[in-house]
């Protein structure tokens, strides 16, 4: 898309680099990603964590040292050093647990959003587009969804749906939707009224054509960051989910349900509550301060002009 | 003068001592006070002869009379209740009971032997499910008759020992003909009319269930207290929490404290209350549905009984306190059990357990060569999901895959009964009585109430029966030998894990409470008061 590299040939411009010169890509790249970690020291750190989040998530067969339902050990050991983060209630490794737990929730994380904030932007678009009845009907349901509390919302379904992790998807998925819904369709209003908008038509290009091409391509800086802060925000209603028992069914490594299974024995092991409430509270740190640093970067100034 | 005043002290202190300890030899009762004690789950249906869980006879105990029950005074004896007293004829096949007069309903109606009749028909009509007080009269009663109306005559096919003690269990109560009538059923609160020492006051799902001291009792000068409160408290957590709160005056109900959470309550409490560890008279089991696949082969069923490791379980999961792998525990029933130390050398129960794994996982393969995926079933309560899990993860290297389904207490149980199950990871049962041959007629029999995987071995019920019926305690020792050795090495639906011990507590203001050898027959609390 075209702004978008505009914007990359204006940062590497900056830089200093001639880009019909670059060595590599890669060297544009790292330089682009030390101008952004200059720019947003806290986003870089917001980066980090996120990246040690999907290398866990991506690497855990290979990082985890035990299975994560392997009970094998001996129950409530504090942690030493063949256990680093001590064992559950009835003999699993939580070191184990909590990486497994780690892909679990950057799995849950990416497909509620993708699903939901993608569905929810395309249709806060099209009906922000096209107006009309549709769109006053399509905001009523939004409201009605908003309206009840997520987390109850999010209960419901569950135990409507029953509890399994696909399920759990799919609840948060419903859960995003209308934020979403309704936060693009404000972007989307606003640029329906823009010049350019009205040129295209004038020319004659078709809604559809004018929805793709123009519309959807300036929604993109907003949807990024509704994408990343709704990671965060996902990852934390299933942890709360889980922690309620009707999240991923309980002998899934979910840091959620680990916390569940931690109250239990507060005074004997508080090493089952500690390391995956770490855990949870790290990821959404993480993924906050790289959300903020990432609609920082995407002010309007960036994002007007399509040339 | 000195004289006379030496010997005035000398009486008054004589007088004194014997004053003091009479008062400890003998406290008197103090009327008035609520008990407050908690359930460990929503009973949900409210029918004594129906239901089987522990909720819902703890919700009604106090409320309904039997003909017999374990005297509160000393509950290892059997005394009259409804029956003043009792006969049996010399060929101990007719049973006369001669109840007392004056008797009234909660509702206001006289008792007489019509609700006798009545409610014993209800029960051993075949038709009718009673999986508790049915699933042991049937087997031995074949009919009830009355007399005038205060006798009634118990029939039985063969002059059966257990008799006596089924009568007087918790689950045989004794129900209002008019009710019956009224209601067809007794599932609601509204039926819930009995002649017992309290009546039933209220009952908010999910919150609690209140007994009112009943002013009309048959007994004068009887229940001390005015009333009993049971919290509906879900989950351990919020149990010992109570607990530790001195919300409740006792824990002497299903689950019993690990060892962990009693220390914690020791030290939350110290010297208010007195802990202390008993068994129940309850074993852990794990079910099979026999009639849907996988385990409706018996290889399979024989794989899951190698592969489970009892000691393990025992040891994770109740700290310690219980008895592996046995199907009748020495403890309870004495001799009628199987020694521990052959049991612990069967197949399953053996130590190490490297062949019995090796040949279960050859058993699946053969049938599944790429494991099987298993849908298996908990319910929430107590700590069972913790089980559960460790199940799962001991069947997983044989190439079981179980995956976890949660159910609500009695939305499980209705599960359980109809049989929508294929694997139930854990369930506790408790015997109704100190008989050895109740663990048979409750789980393994064809026609056992809780033979919820469909189990029919004509070996098992021809040796129980004849069990049952044998006089001979010698003879009677060896068939319960052979019945256990049989289950115990065979493919049975039901895998006996272990009996299951644990800890209580009572908080040092309760008096006269004494507890029995089953966790049903000690919560009517018709003798109990509470000290300031």
């Amino acid at each position: 898309m075209a702004n978008r590299v505009e914007l990359a040939v204006g940062m590497a411009r900056e830089a200093g680099i001639e880009p019909a010169r670059a060595v590599g890509r890669a060297r544009v790249v790292l330089q682009v990603l030390g101008r952004f970690a200059t720019r947003q020291p806290l986003g870089a750190i917001g980066g980090v964590i996120v990246l040690a989040l999907i290398a866990t998530a991506i690497l855990a067969p290979q990082l985890a040292p035990h299975g994560a339902k392997d009970a094998a050990f001996v129950q409530y050991l504090p942690p030493s050093a063949e256990f680093p983060m001590g064992t559950d209630q009835i003999g699993r490794d939580v070191l184990s647990r909590v990486i497994w737990g780690a892909r679990l929730s950057l799995y849950v994380g990416l497909v509620s959003v993708a699903f939901g904030v993608t569905l929810g932007a395309l249709w806060g678009i099209i009906t922000a587009y096209f107006g009309g009845v549709a769109d006053g009907a399509s905001q009523r349901v939004v409201d009605v969804l908003m309206a009840l509390p997520p987390v109850i919302l999010a209960l419901s379904l569950m135990a409507v749906l029953g509890q399994s992790v696909n399920n759990v998807i799919m609840a948060l998925a419903i859960l995003l939707t209308p934020t979403a819904a309704r936060t693009m369709r404000s972007v989307a209003l606003s640029i329906k009224e823009s010049p350019y908008v009205e040129a295209a038509r004038a020319a004659g290009c078709s809604h559809w054509r004018v929805i793709f091409r123009h519309v959807l391509p300036n929604s993109v800086a907003t949807y990024i960051v509704l994408f990343t802060v709704n990671i965060a925000y996902a990852i934390v209603v299933e942890a709360a989910l889980s922690f309620l028992g009707l999240g991923a069914p309980p002998d899934e490594a979910s840091w959620g349900g680990m916390l569940t299974a931690g109250t239990q024995a507060m005074e004997t092991a508080p090493w089952m509550i500690f390391f995956p409430g770490l855990a949870i509270s790290l990821t959404v740190f993480g993924l906050n301060l790289l959300g903020d640093a990432i609609r920082d970067l995407t002010d309007p100034h960036l994002r007007g002009g399509l040339g | 003068m000195r004289k006379s005043l030496a010997l005035a002290l000398i009486f008054a202190l004589v007088g004194f001592g014997l004053s003091a300890a009479g008062a400890a030899a003998q406290e008197k009762p103090r009327y008035g006070g609520i008990l407050n004690w908690y359930v460990y789950a929503d009973p949900g249906r409210l029918d004594i002869h129906t239901e089987s869980p522990l909720s819902v006879q703890q919700a009604l105990a106090g409320i309904y009379s039997g003909l017999l029950h374990y005297d509160p005074d000393d509950p290892s004896k059997i005394i009259g209740d409804l029956a003043e007293r009792w006969t049996e004829s010399p060929d101990g096949k007719t049973y006369t009971f001669h109840l007392r007069r004056g008797v009234k309903w909660h509702d206001g109606q006289p008792f007489s032997a019509a609700d006798v009749k009545a409610t014993f028909d209800r029960v051993l009509n075949p038709d009718f499910k009673s999986p508790r007080c049915g699933s042991m009269l049937k087997p031995m009663v074949a009919s009830v008759e009355m007399g005038d109306p205060h006798t009634v005559q118990f029939q039985l096919k063969f002059p059966a020992a257990p008799f006596v003690s089924a009568i007087a269990s918790a689950w045989c109560r004794v129900v209002a003909k008019h009710i019956l009538e009224k209601y067809g059923d007794l599932t609601k609160p509204e039926a819930q009319i009995g002649t017992g020492p309290f009546k039933f006051k209220r009952y908010e799902r999910g919150s609690v269930i209140e007994w009112e001291k009943n002013k009309d009792y048959f007994i004068p000068g009887l229940p001390y207290l005015d009333g009993v409160k049971q919290f509906i408290l879900v989950g351990v957590p919020t149990q010992l929490a109570a607990a530790k709160a001195g919300r409740v005056h006792i824990w002497d109900t299903w689950p019993p404290m690990k060892k962990t959470q009693a220390d914690e309550l020791k030290g939350a409490r110290g010297g208010e209350v007195e802990v202390y560890q008993a068994p129940i008279n309850t074993i852990f089991l794990i079910y099979m549905h026999t009639q849907k696949p996988p385990f409706n082969n018996p290889d399979l069923r024989r794989a899951v009984k190698l592969a489970i490791d009892r000691q393990e379980l025992v040891a994770k999961t109740l700290e310690g306190a219980g008895v592996p792998c046995a199907l009748l525990d020495p403890k309870l029933v004495g001799d009628f059990a199987l020694p521990l130390a052959e049991v612990n050398k069967l197949p399953g129960c053996r130590e190490p357990k490297d062949q019995d794994i090796a040949e279960a996982k050859r058993l699946v393969e053969k049938h599944y060569p790429n494991g099987v995926d298993v849908e298996a079933a908990v319910r929430s309560v107590g700590g069972y999901v913790d089980r559960a899990q460790l199940v799962l993860s001991q069947l997983r290297k044989i190439g079981i895959r179980g995956t976890l389904k949660t159910y609500e207490s009695a939305a499980g149980f209705a599960v359980y009964g109809k049989g929508d199950f294929t694997f139930i990871t854990t369930q506790d049962r408790a015997m109704v009585t100190a008989d050895p041959g109740d663990v048979f007629a409750l789980v393994y029999t064809t026609q056992a109430g809780s033979n919820w995987g469909k189990w029919s071995d004509p070996k098992v019920d021809e040796l129980a029966e004849r069990a049952l019926k044998e006089p001979n305690r010698e003879k009677r020792k060896q068939l319960y030998h052979e019945l256990q050795r049989h289950i115990l090495t065979g493919t049975p639906s039901a895998v006996p894990v272990g009996w299951v011990e644990g800890w209580f507590f009572q908080d040092k203001r309760l008096r006269n409470y004494k507890t029995s050898p089953t966790i049903y027959d000690h919560s009517t609390f018709m003798k109990v008061w509470l000290a300031p």
